[in-house]
């Protein structure tokens, strides 16, 4: 059997496209929904959870909440990003309530139990009575900080909760690959290239809505002008085609990575006045000249990969109707013109701020009684499907049950 | 209450790491028994420790001196 198995049938969401319904609307209004399928979908892949440069030098702590759960963002001393239970292994407090630098060492505000800032219990004051700061019942080596599986590609900080999934560059291998000449260093904009929609829909909306480009020129007009419908392709890597692993005992094949969306030929880039323009990512064959892809690495980031500039959106999931979207944009160079910085900022934000509308919109017609997932385009909406496919499969449905 | 006391709460109250260290190293100095000068000891050296303080080694030398680390 797979690791989870749901309640209830998907069955019809493994369906081919051209015969498949969408998840069903219990995946995106019901609480025990959210919580099993928290568990299936994002604790047990590599979800998004932050970006390093949320913690841009040695010692910056940032704390954060995924799913409910504490967790600390930190570089540590040599500048490794780590990512911690933000808890005191004494008495469970939480250990930094603000970002701020550590300077030292993390100091639990209860009982100033410290921790060095690769986890270590260092220090735990009086726990032998007034005074005494060692006892034999408590051992400093079995007691460091909680650490969280991550991996950070494309500056993305990405964690694996439950710690079950295969390496990072195992399970995504078909998107590094696919990837493979964007491998320049990547320079976050700064505080004029990341803003939060706060949008009242499910994460998975947003997913649905960046996979495909069926409905640029109905919600993007201004994109008509020069980048049509037909300019755009699909890019679909399917759960069973994946890399594969073996659920124990059962010969059960259950994908790992999957990822889809949308590529287009007649990628404009943005131009200043006198016709200033950003510096490319180098290494980019002619390709990347006119082309760029939107992809959304599941379960909950979204990329772009162009000439130029690229952007990593991450979906944090509050609850069944409302997530919050982070939206950083990274250029090849750390000294960009601040000017037209900003104006590519608000270019994305008008963007990303007319998909407000149709996912809050779905979000509200997932309260139709009777509704049954919908159904799909098979020409125009099989990146959507695939992204529904592989949600249906980490909850345990079978293909061609 | 005593001077060092009240400097002693002014500096929690106003979240003087700095100056907690100093004080409670000299606490230690100024205590009674080696009981009472390893819990001030301890306090200077924790708040040294969460600063990255200069004085943090010399603090913790202290207390593995009489085994309290």
């Amino acid at each position: 059997m797979p690791q989870y198995q749901s309640q209830i049938d998907l069955s019809s969401v493994r369906r081919p496209v051209a015969t498949a319904n969408g998840l069903p609307n219990a995946h995106y209004t019901d609480p025990d929904v959210f919580k099993s399928e928290s568990l299936a979908v994002l604790h047990a892949s590599w979800a998004g959870l932050a970006v390093a440069a949320d913690v841009p030098e040695n010692g910056d702590a940032k704390p954060l909440e995924f799913l409910g759960i504490p967790l600390l963002l930190l570089r540590d001393k040599d500048g490794d990003v780590r990512v911690f239970q933000n808890i005191c292994r004494h008495r469970g407090m939480i250990l930094v309530d603000s970002p701020r630098k550590i300077e030292g060492a993390i100091r639990c505000p209860y009982h100033s139990w410290c921790y060095s800032t690769k986890g270590a219990l260092v220090s735990t004051p009086h726990v032998g009575g007034p005074g005494y700061n060692t006892h034999e019942a408590i051992v400093k080596d079995d007691l460091g900080l909680i650490e969280v599986r991550s991996h950070i590609w494309r500056d993305v900080v990405f964690i694996n909760l439950d710690s079950t999934a295969e390496a990072f560059e195992v399970v995504n291998a078909e998107l590094i690959a696919r990837w493979h000449e964007h491998t320049a260093p990547l320079y976050h904009g700064g505080a004029d290239s990341r803003f939060a929609l706060d949008v009242t829909c499910n994460w998975k909306l947003a997913v649905e809505n960046y996979a495909e480009s069926y409905h640029l020129p109905w919600i993007h007009p201004g994109l008509n002008s020069y980048s049509r419908l037909e300019d755009h392709y699909h890019i679909e890597q399917p759960i069973a085609s994946s890399g594969v692993r073996t659920a124990s005992g059962t010969g059960t094949a259950v994908g790992t990575g999957a990822f889809s969306g949308q590529g287009t030929l007649v990628y404009r880039q943005l131009t200043g006045d006198g016709g200033a323009t950003f510096p490319d990512f180098a290494g980019l064959s002619d390709k990347w000249d006119e082309g760029a892809e939107y992809v959304c690495l599941y379960p909950n980031v979204l990329l772009a990969a162009q000439r130029e500039h690229a952007y990593a959106i991450l979906l944090e999931p509050i609850d069944t109707n409302h997530t919050i979207e982070h939206v950083h944009i990274y250029y090849a160079s750390p000294d960009t013109d601040a000017a037209l910085r900003v104006r590519n900022t608000a270019q994305w934000k008008d963007v990303f701020e007319e998909d407000i509308g149709v996912v809050e919109g779905m979000q509200k017609g997932r309260a139709a009684i009777g509704f049954d997932g919908g159904r799909f385009s098979p020409a125009m909406d099989s990146p959507t499907h695939c992204f529904h496919d592989w949600v249906a499969a980490k909850m345990g449905a079978q293909a061609g049950a | 209450m005593t001077d060092l006391d009240a400097q002693l709460l002014a500096a929690h109250a106003s979240g003087d790491k700095p100056a907690l260290v100093t004080l409670y190293a000299a606490s230690a100095d100024q205590a009674g028994s080696v009981d009472a000068a390893c819990f001030y000891l301890t306090h200077a050296y924790i708040f040294a420790l969460e600063l990255g303080h200069v004085d943090t080694a010399h603090l913790y030398a202290r207390l593995a001196e009489h085994d309290r680390v």
